[in-house]
Order: structure tokens, then C-alpha cells, then sequence
């Protein structure tokens, strides 16, 4: 079986795809990581129970704000679905998103490879 | 093109309610399937000018979660609508619902604001609706900016008094240009006689100060404030210069001409 398995290319190809999941995980850390040291860590202010209702919207910077209006509208998407929305890269939209979960008005899950982004409404009692 | 479309206003008693109704009547007239809401939970009218005073269920059950758009939305009996259809959900008008919708917090506001969200999928997509019209509150509050956020088209109605002019153009500034909305200006209960000579320089003026496109011009008819909100023009007065000015401003709408 092993050897059929690799003689079918399916063990390599398996390989390959844990180190590209494991290298998407390690470039989102490290944006995460940019953004808190571009902002000084101190700018960026974490509110627990954020909401990201309409007022807070008026009252994010211009670049936030467009990736926040995507994602309400999405409900839930990837940095990629979100950059395709905005024109800019994804790697953009991933920073913004990350940013915008380390302040509290996202919520961030992994899905296998994939990372959505999402407003939780509906936990937020 | 199907579309999300709210009117709102900085002052109160622009002529919002009356424009959305006669606009939604309008598209409706054209074949369309249309819902016309009403977000103005501090004063809610839309139940009066249709005269559906009987209804038990509301728009703010919906945004509370307590009730399907489905179950709320009436089909409205108007006149000369042909093959279109148009639906309404009304806001209560009771004093506890107005105080209920005023005390609402900002988590409250957001699921508001998803559950608004939420009927482009519900009515465009899947109940196959080509029009929802937002009748809003004036100015700068929650359930107006929600229908903005929703909207994928903003209809400002304003008048020529001084105040109104000032606080709309610091309105689109700094609210529907931050959102990046496609926006339009209609200037309602004009009261220049000769306006026909003067529609150019009305126009150019208009565009000077508003900075987007200006979508009609109304004049102020006696026949429309002496009818006391007992007609919608474009149902019950085909004929009427009103109701052709509603008419150009939904074709505009309808081919996307903004």
C-alpha cells in the first residue's frame, strides 16, 4: 500500500499540502505579529465585547473600515474573498482582518486550510 | 438591476415617507416585485398612508428576532400596479414599541443590522423581489445608518431651507461618502413658479453643493399637500406632474442611471 502511495504521487502530494497549511499558519501569525508592531501594540486596543455595529464603523480609519463593511455584508469570508471585493492584495486584507479580530470586532476560525472571518452576532447577548 | 434602496433625509418632514411610497408604487406600476419597509421606528406613518391601520405584525418583531420577514410583509392592494406586486412592512406605532425600539443597545443595533442585511439573500435572492425600498428616519441614528450600510443605493430628500441644505451636505460628507455609497438628491416641495425656466441653474447649483447626482426636482404641489396624505399619486392620479417625476426618477433607478 505504501509503496503503491508513493509510487502514485499521493503521499508526496499530502506532504506538500501539511507544509503549505503550515506555512499559510505561520504567515498569518506573522502578520498578526507586523500589525501589532507597526501600531506599537498600544494603538491597537482590544475591547472584549466589541461590537461592530454601524457607529463603530463611522469611527474606524478609512482602510478598516472597507474590509469591516465587506465582511458585514459576507457575513463570513476568506482574506482572499474579501480582497476580491476590494481590490487590494490579500495579504492587505489579511492584516486588516487580523486586525480587526485582535480588536475584538472579529472572530477568526480555520476551516482545514482555509481561515473565514466573521462578525459573531449572534453570540453577542 | 436588482436593488436595495434607502431614502433618508437630515431634517424630518422632507417628504421621505410620501417619495419612497410613490417611488415603490411606481417600480411596482412597471411589473416589479417590490417590499417597502419602514425603518422610522420613532415616528412610523407607512401603516397610515397605506391605510393598513389593522396589522398585528411588524418590521421590529422581524429585528427582534421573534419573526420571518415572510410572515411580516403584506401584499398591499394598490391600483393600476398590473402584474407588479408590492409588499409592505410596517413599523408598530404604538408608544410602547416606539419606546421599546428607542432603549435598544449597540449589540441589539448590530444583529439589527445583520438581520437588514440578511434580506438581500431572503427577498433578492431567494423570494426573487427586484426592489426593497428603506423609508428611514431622518438623520444621524442607528436605524437609518443600518438601512445606509444595507442599501445599495442612498436617496436623499431634502428641501431648499437653509438648514436642511447645510446639514444635507455635511451628511453626504461625512456619512454616505465614508460608506461609499452610490447616492442621489431629490429636492422636494420646490416653491419657485417658474422652476421649468429654471431647471438648469437649479441643476448646476444643486451639483455645486451635493457633489452627486441629483435625481429629481419636485415642486411643491398644493394638490399633494391638500390631499393630506390620503393618495398615493402615482396609484390614484396616473396623470399628475408628480406622479411623471416619480416615474423618471424609477426609471432612472430601474436602468441604473445614477
Amino acid at each position: 500500500m505504501k509503496k503503491n502511495d508513493i509510487l502514485s504521487g499521493k503521499k508526496p502530494l499530502n506532504i506538500l499540502e501539511k507544509i503549505k497549511e503550515n506555512l499559510e499558519r505561520l504567515n498569518d501569525k506573522m502578520e498578526v505579529m507586523i500589525e501589532l508592531q507597526r501600531h506599537d501594540k498600544k494603538e491597537i486596543q482590544s475591547f472584549p465585547d466589541a461590537s461592530l455595529d454601524v457607529m463603530t464603523l463611522l469611527s474606524m480609519p478609512d482602510h478598516l473600515r472597507k474590509t469591516a463593511m465587506t465582511i458585514c455584508r459576507y457575513g463570513r469570508a476568506t482574506a482572499q474573498e474579501i480582497a476580491n471585493q476590494t481590490s487590494r492584495a490579500r495579504a492587505v486584507e489579511s492584516a486588516y482582518l487580523n486586525q480587526l479580530v485582535i480588536m475584538g470586532y472579529l472572530k477568526k476560525e480555520r476551516v482545514g486550510r482555509k481561515a473565514y472571518f466573521f462578525a459573531d452576532r449572534d453570540n453577542q447577548e | 438591476m436588482k436593488s436595495i434602496i434607502a431614502v433618508h433625509s437630515y431634517k424630518g418632514g422632507t417628504g421621505k415617507t410620501s417619495l419612497s411610497v410613490n417611488l415603490a408604487a411606481s417600480l411596482a406600476k412597471r411589473g416589479r416585485k417590490v417590499a417597502i419597509l419602514d425603518l422610522d421606528f420613532r415616528a412610523p406613518s407607512l401603516f397610515s398612508i397605506l391605510k393598513m391601520e389593522d396589522s398585528n405584525l411588524w418590521i421590529n418583531d422581524y429585528l427582534n428576532g421573534a419573526s420571518t420577514i415572510n410572515k411580516i410583509l403584506q401584499e398591499t392592494n394598490g391600483k393600476g400596479l398590473n402584474k407588479g406586486k408590492l409588499f409592505a412592512g410596517l413599523a408598530n406605532p404604538s408608544t410602547e414599541a416606539i419606546r421599546d425600539m428607542s432603549a435598544k443597545d449597540r449589540k441589539w443595533e448590530m444583529r439589527a443590522l445583520g438581520r437588514l442585511l440578511s434580506l438581500r439573500n431572503t427577498l433578492l435572492k431567494e423570494q426573487n423581489f427586484d426592489f426593497i425600498v428603506f423609508d428611514t428616519s431622518p438623520g444621524l441614528q442607528y436605524s437609518s445608518i443600518n438601512a445606509i450600510v444595507s442599501a445599495d443605493l442612498v436617496i436623499v430628500v431634502t428641501t431648499s431651507d437653509r438648514s436642511d441644505v447645510n446639514g444635507t451636505s455635511r451628511m453626504l460628507r461625512e456619512l454616505y461618502n465614508l460608506f461609499e455609497k452610490k447616492t442621489g438628491v431629490v429636492i422636494n416641495k420646490i416653491l419657485d413658479a417658474n422652476l421649468d425656466s429654471k431647471k438648469e441653474e437649479l441643476n448646476k447649483r444643486a451639483k455645486e453643493v451635493y457633489q452627486v447626482s441629483l435625481l429629481g426636482l419636485v415642486p411643491c404641489f398644493c394638490e399633494v399637500l391638500k390631499s393630506q396624505g390620503n393618495l398615493i399619486f402615482v396609484e390614484d392620479k396616473p396623470n399628475h406632474p408628480f406622479t411623471k417625476i416619480m416615474d423618471e426618477i424609477a426609471t432612472r433607478i430601474e436602468k441604473n442611471e445614477i
